[in-house]
């Protein structure tokens, strides 16, 4: 019964559109008047748009060394007031029209996102044209999202994954921008002015580092009036620092920060596969069978269905401009922490030095290929998914060009790429915890960017 | 002539009234065994999510028994095999046909979903159905998942004292009643749980009459119809047992909880109230809803504006309501001091805000643009195709119906002032609430 079910399922597999005719997202590039460029997808069925843009290098990765957490407080302080409207007045006429308007700020680049309803369209357009073009950084404000920043921090104090962030980025990046603390730290957030604000925000804010994203019920037409509107009017080119590239090398170690607490939260990375390199597909089926499938997965067989060893073990390939990675987290027991890695180790050099079944290749594809609609069903998650793309610089027809590549990628590739990524003579493991084990480790006192 | 009258005022001080319609539109049928189907048909992208509600949670496990957590624990083990489908595979399958799956139980309800391509939706409805009545609980697969469990709680709340705290703080809140244990179970219950804990409450709860099944996306009631009745449809109703939600004794004394610790940085003070759910009391429900959109419904509003803007008391201030239980719900106060101030002039500020504001009463201007939030939400939360299923569901599994969810824009609109303002000085008058509040104080404590 058990068989001949399995059979039904693989029989089934094959109906399964995994290179339809049809495009997966249907972009339309818009170009406006002044020449501002955007994505956009329309849908007329639902009365949102959501609007997002990035300014790429724009980052944390550009703040100065002694001003950690500059980028994070101008994501926060921007739509504290601009023009003629002081924090209160720029809130309440948000919150009346229930837009969200927010700003974000990754290590590399600055992000910004405008949810709407279309009824209110011109004044949320209105509101972020202010906070791009006139924002007052007003000495109360400033203040008041640096203590909410502080708070944030004190109140993170007590979470071991957050600690083990912090770790993590240190071990990973150090002597590197990215090791900074990109949310700040105690004593950085408390330098930060008003006029740090303004120099970043008019420096570093520019139409040759701008990407725009739209979704939802708006016409070309309409979008470029406002494009022009809200962007038409910054400087042609932001004065970025350049940054280097940040090396992983090739030594392992075990980082510890030692906490008196039941389980201990791993991490442990590599350097990963850039997105330009050609055998990045190959490597997402490789990171698929690892440990990014969840159930399924590798990892989380071993480590979870046959041991019970924790709740979850996951792996990602991480790309930002400057770094890649695989990193794999979880979190076990203290008394199996040796046993989990150990067990991590094992499956990483059995997928080097052994091809994946036809099986694993075969459902890797159907789910690399066949998950992508699911990530595109509301405004939010299309525009997501393009400023996702222009961020890596791809173009708009990428994941059809990626399907029909996966689709053709064979267990020999796999098994290439496998070979050359899945190194664990030089992975880097940090513990946060107080695991039982008998390896060397450096223990730390105490955590690097956070005081 | 007095009908009219008092239909043109409803209109003037009603936001949005004429252009409400229903929220989702969606279709609802009940097969011949008592399992409810409801469709909401949204074209946007070929995908469906398919999700099984079952009205029952872990306040629904049995009491005295010395253990907690099978509620949750069963929902693993549903993963784990029936005589069809082999441990493990069933979400192995999803993944392989490009689908994710997962599933999540809370006090009242435990469901389970899929997000897939719209052609794979017989399938899965053949698999959610078949471990509906055949999960087997293997005895090697319940060890390593006991396991899994204990991590995940640790994971949750073990590892991190301000989440033991939190725990502690809904414990008082709720004593004496289900709704004060975690929904994982407690520590030292959890390693107790047996087979048996959970083949008696899969047999007792897990039947078609008790379930839900909500289909959102790419498809219409009459695709999903004939779907629904010959994988579910054939599946035997059984009798069920009430939901017995116990109501929390009132005591004389306020419930005051200090968390000292050298682990702690931040001081917080949180104080909980018991208040009425949308199952318990409706209308209270939604005038509470109302309640803390005005006070506490983004940066622009009272609570945040006056304390920490203007006075300069907080560095954080929020109230939430919590109102999606069949048993009682909650009111949550959550406040960060500014430097310099201690939680004890902090409290004090609070307590002569709430006083202020109750013997004023809120104005009419601020409950129209609270209502008006409300109302637009109601908007957004089409923009999805897994979200409103969630809402309907949540809903419809805690004992509320589909016209509960479809018309809360027009229940909105036509609540009171005076009803907005009534639960106001019910639940949390700072002096005399209707059921004493808890707080709690987390005190960091020492140089670490």
């Amino acid at each position: 019964m058990r068989f001949s079910l399995a059979i039904f399922f693989l029989g089934i597999l094959f109906l399964y559109p995994l290179t339809s005719f049809a495009t997966i997202l249907d972009i339309q590039t818009v170009t406006s008047p002044k020449g501002i460029k955007a994505w956009l997808v329309e849908d007329k069925t639902i009365p949102v748009i959501s609007l997002r843009f990035m300014f790429k290098g724009a980052g944390a990765v550009n703040d100065p060394l002694d001003k950690q957490g500059l980028s994070q407080v101008l994501s926060n302080t921007l739509d504290e007031g601009a023009g003629e409207y002081d924090s209160q007045a720029f809130q309440a006429q948000l919150n009346d029209k229930s837009i969200s308007l927010s700003f974000s700020s990754s290590r590399d680049d600055f992000g910004g996102h405008l949810k709407t309803l279309t009824k209110y369209q011109d004044t949320a357009f209105n509101l972020l044209s202010l906070a791009m073009t006139k924002p007052r950084f007003d000495k109360e404000a400033v203040a008041r999202m640096i203590e909410s920043n502080l708070v944030r921090i004190r109140s993170n104090i007590t979470d071991p994954e957050w600690m083990n962030a912090r770790l993590t980025n240190d071990v990973l990046f150090n002597g590197h921008p990215y090791a900074m603390n990109s949310g700040g730290t105690l004593s950085s957030l408390p330098k930060i002015t008003p006029n740090d604000l303004r120099t970043k925000y008019s420096s570093q804010f520019a139409r040759d580092n701008l990407v725009v994203a739209v979704a939802g019920n708006i016409s070309a037409k309409e979008l470029e009036d406002m494009l022009d509107k809200i962007f038409g009017n910054l400087p042609e080119t932001a004065k970025l620092t350049q940054v280097e590239n940040a090396i992983q090398g090739n030594a392992s170690s075990i980082t510890l920060y030692k906490q008196d607490i039941p389980q201990t939260v791993i991490s442990m990375a590599i350097e990963g596969v850039l997105h330009s390199d050609k055998e990045y597909h190959a490597a997402e089926i490789m990171d698929f069978v690892l440990g990014s499938s969840g159930f399924g997965s590798r990892l989380t067989e071993e480590v979870r269905e046959k041991r019970g060893l924790t709740y979850g073990i996951h792996s990602g390939l991480s790309e930002m401009r400057h770094s890649t990675l695989l990193s794999i987290g979880t979190s076990t027991k203290n008394a199996s922490v040796k046993d989990v890695i150990a067990l991590t180790k094992t499956v990483m050099v059995d997928m080097a030095t052994t091809p994946i079944t036809d099986k694993e290749l075969k459902d890797a594809k159907a789910y690399l290929i066949g998950s992508v609609p699911l990530n595109l069903t509301s405004s939010d998650r299309i525009s997501g998914m393009m400023i996702g793309l222009l961020a890596d610089n791809l173009p708009t027809d990428y994941l059809d060009e990626r399907a029909k590549k996966i689709q053709n990628i064979n267990k020999d590739e796999v098994l290439a790429i496998s070979k050359r990524a899945l190194t664990p003579d030089k992975l880097k493991i940090i513990l946060v915890g107080n695991p039982e084990m008998s390896d060397t480790y450096k223990t730390v006192l105490s955590l690097p960017n956070v005081e | 002539m007095r009908k009219i009258l008092f239909l043109s005022v409803l209109l003037l001080s009603c936001p949005a009234f004429a252009a409400m319609d229903k929220v989702y539109h969606a279709d609802t049928m009940t097969l011949k065994n008592g399992m409810q189907v409801v469709v909401i048909p949204n074209h946007r992208a070929s995908v469906v999510s398919h999700m099984v509600w079952y009205k029952v949670g872990s306040a629904d496990e049995p009491k005295g028994d010395g253990v907690s957590g099978t509620a949750h624990f069963l929902e693993h083990m549903m993963f784990k095999g029936t005589k069809a489908v082999a441990p493990g595979d069933f979400s192995k399958i999803i993944r392989s046909i490009g689908g994710e799956d997962n599933a999540f139980t809370s006090w009242d309800y435990t469901a389970y979903f899929q997000s897939v391509a719209r052609d794979e939706l017989p399938r899965v409805m053949a698999l959610e159905a078949d471990r509906m009545m055949n999960i087997t609980l293997p005895e090697n697969h319940i060890t390593s998942e006991h396991k899994v469990i204990i991590e995940e709680r640790k994971s949750r709340t073990d590892n991190d004292p301000q989440n033991l705290f939190a725990e502690q703080i809904r414990a008082v809140l709720f004593t004496a009643t289900p709704y004060g244990e975690p929904i994982i179970g407690w520590k030292n219950e959890m390693p107790k749980l047996k087979k048996s804990h959970m083949l008696d409450y899969y047999k007792t709860w897990y039947h078609p009459n008790n379930a839900i099944l909500v289909v959102s996306g790419d498809v219409t009631m009459e695709q999903v119809a004939p779907l629904a009745e010959k994988f579910y449809g054939i599946i035997p109703q059984r009798p069920v047992p009430d939901h017995i939600r116990p109501v929390t004794p009132d005591f004389p004394a306020p419930a005051i909880l200090k968390f000292e610790s050298s682990d702690l940085r931040q001081p917080v003070f949180i104080r909980a109230w018991r208040a009425p759910s949308y199952v318990t009391n409706k209308d209270e429900a939604l005038a509470l809803d109302i309640l803390t959109e005005v006070l506490s419904g983004g940066a622009s509003t009272e609570l945040y504006q006056s304390m920490v803007v203007k006075d300069k008391i907080a560095s954080d201030i929020s109230l939430s309501y919590q109102g999606d239980a069949r048993g009682e719900g909650s009111l949550w106060l959550y406040a960060v001091p500014a430097p310099k101030i201690s939680l004890e002039s902090l409290e004090k500020s609070i307590h002569q805000k709430l006083m202020q504001l109750v013997e004023k009463g809120i104005s009419t201007e601020e409950i129209n643009k609270a209502k008006t939030r409300l109302i637009d939400s109601e908007i957004y939360a089409r923009d999805s195709v897994m979200g409103p299923a969630m809402v309907v569901g949540q809903s419809l599994a805690m004992g509320l119906t589909l016209d509960d969810v479809e018309m809360r824009p027009q229940n909105i609109s036509v609540m009171t002032d005076e009803a907005v303002n009534k639960v106001f000085k019910k639940y949390l008058h700072p002096v005399t609430p209707l059921h004493l509040p808890v707080t709690g104080y987390m005190i960091p404590n020492g140089d670490k």
